[in-house]
């Protein structure tokens, strides 16, 4: 049993409304199958960040953003420590691991030159805000990018694709796509805005909104909850964990997250694409990929998708 | 010429579902306070009266449920209780940890109450060749009750604002309510300012209600 007495609402951001026409994102036709063996040895998390580049001195100009944060010499990175594969925190050695965490991670080395963040927790309710106040430089937080977030921070990216998928207990029947969600009782975790997506793919679904992935899991497992609803990889995971609960049908939305940078320092929007372009091209991006989300799925790191492609990014 | 105000975007489709957070806020409250105040003056009873395995058994419910916060009683019954066959609604489950946890905080204030009546009173109306039933009944209840309605008024705003704490647990009540409202609408500020003021109407109400009760049953010393 999973008790926190903690109100810190885990970040998984998702977008408001299919008001973005999305160019078909390629989402496989078949489910990612979880990981059954090892397979080849991917370089660790650790080995990945060790590897990351560092800016030249001439892409951090004076008096930009960037070189504020490299005089602080610390990333306030905004984003969450319960998201298993994206920004997880293990609560022995305190280290973030995950894909968001990583990149948050690689971010930082590649301004001041070393692999540190200071992370603060944001929640869905606070991520704009704490952008637009200057609390944090950026924002990493599984971060779906729309038009209405847009008019309010800037989004450099997008650096991933997602999508909602649904994870039932295990010997359930009923429940294979969206459509026979209507009406059940569905959860899904605070921050996420799956909540949204489900009022318009499943608007007679009874929505629950819990605090962590371990509690929705939870309560599929004991029945308070028929289905539960997030981004696909982290379902996985789950299934991959936990034999009780099985992940069914494909990803019903399209997610593309972005890393939020506040709006007043655009020059700051044009460094972190050219640097995400970087670490696409010399292969940092996968390597990441294949040490977190890559984890529990097996096949090789996605094509990543192609930054400025989404509206508001 | 008076100017037209224009309604923010999407106001009367968030009113509803704040509106409705907001009775759930209330129902819980006013239910999780009357388990609370009948649970309460059960314990009350155990730990004051002459039996010593009763007044062990009030001291030790107070002693626990004092002394784990509410959100890990809270997260404990929503995710424990399935776990050994009792699946109750969450509002229900809610409610119901709620008033087991406020219980311990109205059965002190009721045992504080009556140790405000001097003993002198109790022992006069024994002394008049009362029962032990009346003299609570006509002596020493009345005048407790009246030392009591500011601070049950104290727990009643805790409890009110305690609620706040049953969307950590998948309750959709106003706080939850504002969760949702903030990932549609992306105005995080607006609504929980909005909510704040609905909580600080809700508290500051039962202040003044509980001034006036007291003015009311006010006894001269």
């Amino acid at each position: 049993m999973h008790v926190r007495s903690r109100l810190s609402l885990t970040g998984a951001a998702l977008a408001a409304a299919c008001a973005i026409s999305l160019t078909a994102c390629g989402s496989s036709a078949t489910l990612p199958t979880p990981k059954s063996s090892g397979g080849a040895a991917a370089p660790t998390f650790q080995q990945v960040l060790d590897a990351g580049p560092v800016a030249p001195a001439s892409a951090i100009p004076d008096g930009s953003l960037m070189a504020k944060i490299k005089a602080r010499g610390t990333l306030n990175v905004g984003g969450t420590d319960t998201s298993a594969l994206f920004s997880l925190k293990d609560p022995v050695s305190g280290k973030l691991t995950g894909f968001d965490a990583g990149l948050a991670q690689l971010l930082a080395k590649y301004i001041t030159g070393k692999a540190g963040e200071n992370l603060v927790l944001v929640t869905a309710d606070t991520r704009e805000t704490l952008l637009q106040n200057g609390t944090v430089d950026t924002v990493f937080a599984t971060y779906t990018i729309t038009p209405a977030r847009a008019q309010k921070v800037a989004f450099a990216g997008p650096y991933y694709s997602s999508g909602d998928a649904i994870l039932v207990a295990k010997d359930n029947t009923s429940i294979t796509k969206v459509d026979d969600l209507a009406g059940k009782t569905v959860c899904t975790e605070s921050s996420s805005t799956a909540a949204n997506d489900l009022k318009q793919y499943a608007p007679t679904a009874k929505v629950i909104l819990f605090q962590t992935n371990a509690e929705c899991q939870q309560a599929v497992e004991q029945g308070r909850a028929d289905a539960y609803v997030l981004d696909q990889a982290l379902l996985l995971g789950d299934q991959y964990r936990d034999p009780k609960v099985k992940v069914v049908g494909q990803p019903f939305t399209s997610e593309p997250y972005g890393i939020g940078v506040p709006l007043a320092s655009p020059e700051m929007k044009a460094f972190v694409n050219d640097w995400l372009k970087q670490i696409q091209a010399d292969g940092e991006w996968a390597k990441l990929w294949q040490a977190t989300i890559g984890s529990v799925l097996s096949g090789s790191a996605p094509t990543p998708p192609v930054i400025g492609s989404v509206q508001g990014s | 010429m008076p100017r037209q105000l224009a309604l923010p975007g999407g106001l009367e489709h968030t009113l509803g579902p704040l509106g409705h957070g907001l009775l759930l806020t209330l129902a819980m409250t006013g239910l999780a306070f009357a388990g609370a105040l009948v649970l309460g003056v059960l314990l009350a009873v155990c730990r004051i009266s002459p039996v010593p395995p009763l007044r062990a058994l009030g001291t030790a419910y107070v002693t626990v449920f004092r002394n784990i916060p509410l959100l890990v009683l809270l997260v404990l019954f929503v995710f424990g209780l399935p776990d050994v066959g009792l699946l109750f609604s969450l509002f229900a489950t809610v409610t119901l940890t709620m008033a087991l946890y406020w219980a311990a905080f109205v059965c002190e204030v009721l045992r504080a109450g009556i140790r405000t009546v001097p003993v002198g009173q109790a022992e006069a109306a024994r002394a008049l060749g009362l029962t032990a039933g009346q003299n609570i009944r006509h002596v020493i209840l009345p005048q407790a009750l009246r030392s009591m309605v500011q601070p049950l008024a104290g727990v009643f705003i805790g409890l009110a604002l305690s609620t706040s704490l049953a969307a950590a647990v998948g309750v959709a009540e106003m706080t939850g309510q504002a969760e949702f409202t903030t990932l549609k609408y992306d105005q995080p500020l607006t609504t929980f300012a909005a909510t704040t003021v609905v909580y600080v109407l809700i508290t500051l109400t039962s202040g003044l209600v509980a001034g006036q009760i007291e003015k009311r049953v006010a006894v001269r010393r």
